[in-house]
């Protein structure tokens, strides 16, 4: 087990030198944040906006448990080395004293024609404290009108609100063949928008993966090319981009109060009042800092 | 080579609402029935099915045909429409993976859960020979394996007491909604979009509803009657869909699915809109054929060939989503690709049928 004080002072002063643009107070020092590996790493600004998670954090402090349900996009399920299998690695050892449950599940299909209603079934199915929503491409691919999109998704993230569950957004991949196309990038403006509008933190993976391309590096090359490449590294990169959205933004949430709203209808002012120690994240004795990612650097 | 006739028209009419629902977002999706209610063409498809197989299994005079040349006959069909799943996502993958090669372009690898295969091939070829990795719109051809599969002992009993096949069929189905048995997803978590074990009552459905129609002359005097109730239910589905007025699946009381609109467990909503529209439309055939013309020829042709056309529809409908993705859609390339795919069905129905002129062989 990775010690959490370590992770916090590392994770913390990381954190602190890559979000530079990141608004609003650094971390409560109540949830660290995993360290992105060396090929993941992206400045904070271009890689995530932090909003609120009432729900997950009433969640992993009154039950120690934080349920998730991974939707869209595809992970090579069962596979060890695996979107989901991933994730619930990074944030255990985030959180290590929470137990990380996550269902993953497809949604093919378009948000906005079918793949809404697709998602309020295994939002029922599931029961999850927290949706991380893979979204967009398909509806882009599909060559949606991006004004349908937007007000689809919009409808989707505001009922699972009204439900007390949290929601973080995922935004398309990035690849240059669609880098100047109009109608991809008013997708990704569109979820962006609702994130937004909504108050939900948000995954730039479009921006992220944009800014790894123009790293000039001379790293492993892909028998199909250098975009191929880069969606590799895009899909190796979702656990830790996405682990390091939701440990921000839970240290940007309030601990709930004892007497407690229903989750989810908690406003998120700043935790700028100094949150009490939860008993879910007491950092076990201390022992030497690993600072090596689940990835090794590449050359 | 049958005569046009209402199945096939019918069957024809859903290959086609099918082949355009298939390619999201084009200009002519809205113009599909399935737009206006709470149950689609799917559901036409498998009812078709079951009315089918009590066609089949019976000789031209109505008397059924041997036992053992109908199991026979329904376990030879089950192969080759598994024959035709496994073609159907080979090439789909192939398509996904070539137009992404061709493009330069890896977002398209991630379309329609093809993702996970070409990041797991090992358990995903597994899976796909269990059928239990599926794309997504090509999840119709698994159901139908499993639907023809059981179909023989669905007629076995049916031909004992169609009351008993309804009862069990329908006892089946009721349990599958309040505990929610579904079949698994593998590789990955989940369950198969269509549930064989809630649709299977459609299928039996279709070939006892078949069977009554055939014998019993009260029945055919109260579809006719019933058939305001069932405009009354169309309309009431059209209502429903166009002001997008459907229950919330977090606030309905439990068992959920008895009363959730949706389409993974044919939920008792869908079915009840699917038996209104039956109701309401079945009479339509007589009075359209005499006045559509070819369109009667063209759709039944399609219909009497629904494996092959259903397959290359299916192939079809990704190749226009990747033209309209490359070109950006609009209208005329909507308009050239749902024009072209429709020809190309009635290609692939007039050459499935030369073919079998050249090579007689009985079909189910």
């Amino acid at each position: 087990m990775r010690p959490a004080r370590d992770w916090l002072r590392v994770g913390g002063l990381l954190l602190a030198g890559l979000s530079a643009g990141t608004p609003g107070p650094a971390m409560a020092d109540d949830v660290p944040t995993p360290t992105p590996s060396l090929e993941c790493r992206v400045p904070g600004s271009q890689l995530y906006s932090v909003a609120s998670l009432a729900a997950a954090k009433a969640a992993l402090e009154e039950r120690h448990i934080l349920r998730i349900l991974a939707v869209g996009g595809s992970s090579a399920p069962g596979a060890s080395a695996s979107y989901p299998v991933k994730l619930e690695a990074a944030l255990e050892q985030a959180m290590p004293h929470v137990d990380v449950i996550i269902d993953h599940r497809g949604l093919p299909g378009e948000i906005a024609s079918g793949a809404a209603e697709r998602l309020r079934s295994l939002v029922a199915d599931v029961e999850p404290d927290l949706v991380v929503w893979q979204v967009g491409t398909h509806d882009a691919i599909a060559r949606v009108d991006p004004t349908a999109f937007a007000e689809a998704l919009d409808e989707s993230v505001a009922w699972l609100k009204s439900h007390g569950i949290d929601v973080v957004l995922v935004d398309p991949l990035y690849t240059a063949s669609v880098a100047t196309d109009a109608d991809y990038n008013r997708i990704v403006d569109g979820v962006r928008d609702v994130a937004t509008r909504e108050g939900v933190p948000l995954v730039r993976r479009f921006e992220a993966l944009r800014y790894l391309a123009g790293r000039n590096e001379k790293g492993e090359v892909h028998i199909l090319g250098r975009q191929f490449r880069l969606n590799d590294l895009g899909l190796r990169c979702m656990a830790e981009h996405v682990a390091l959205t939701i440990s921000a933004s839970l240290a940007r949430t309030p601990a709930p109060e004892p007497a407690k709203a229903p989750a989810g209808e908690v406003a998120s002012p700043p935790a700028s009042e100094p949150a009490k120690p939860p008993a879910a994240v007491v950092p076990p004795p201390p022992g030497p800092p690993d600072l090596t990612g689940p990835q090794r650097a590449p050359g | 080579m049958r005569e046009p006739n209402a199945i096939d028209f019918w069957r024809g009419f859903a290959l086609i609402t099918i082949f355009i629902n298939h390619i999201p977002g084009n200009t002519f999706e809205r113009y599909t029935f399935s737009q206006y209610g709470i149950s689609d063409a799917a559901e036409l498809f498998v009812f078709l099915a079951g009315w089918s197989i009590g066609i089949a299994t019976r000789t031209r005079d109505g008397e059924p045909e041997p036992r053992w040349r109908s199991v026979v006959r329904m376990l030879a069909r089950t192969v080759e429409v598994y024959r035709a799943q496994i073609t159907v996502m080979l090439l789909a993958l192939a398509i996904i993976a070539g137009a992404a090669l061709l493009l330069d372009n890896p977002l398209i690898l991630e379309w329609h859960n093809a993702g996970n295969f070409f990041a797991d091939p090992i358990q995903s070829v597994c899976g796909m020979a269990l059928l239990t990795y599926q794309l997504g719109f090509f999840n119709i051809l698994p159901l139908y394996v499993v639907l023809i599969g059981i179909a023989p002992v669905i007629v076995l009993i049916g031909r004992a007491s169609r009351w008993a096949v309804l009862a069990i069929s329908g006892a089946l189905y009721v349990a599958s909604l309040v505990f929610e048995w579904n079949l698994p997803s593998w590789p990955g978590d989940g369950t198969w979009f269509f549930d064989p074990f809630c649709w299977q009552l459609l299928l039996t459905l279709g070939f006892v509803l078949q069977d009554w129609n055939r014998v019993s002359p009260a029945f055919r005097r109260w579809t006719r009657r019933l058939m305001p109730l069932g405009v009354v239910i169309v309309l009431v589905g059209i209502t429903l869909s166009v002001l997008e007025i459907r229950p919330d699946p977090l606030t309905v009381p439990e068992p959920r699915l008895l009363f959730t609109f949706e389409k993974s467990y044919l939920t008792p909503s869908r079915l009840v809109h699917f038996l209104g529209v039956l109701l309401a439309f079945s009479p339509i055939y007589a009075l359209l054929a005499p006045r559509i013309g070819w369109i009667v020829g063209f759709l039944s042709g399609l219909g009497r060939n629904s494996l092959a056309v259903f397959s290359m529809g299916s192939l079809l409908s990704l190749i226009g989503q990747i033209i309209r993705f490359q070109t950006g859609g609009g209208l005329l390339v909507d308009t050239a690709v749902a024009g072209c795919g429709l020809v190309a069905l009635g290609i692939t129905a007039w050459f499935v049928e030369w073919r079998s002129r050249r090579a007689p062989r009985p079909r189910p």
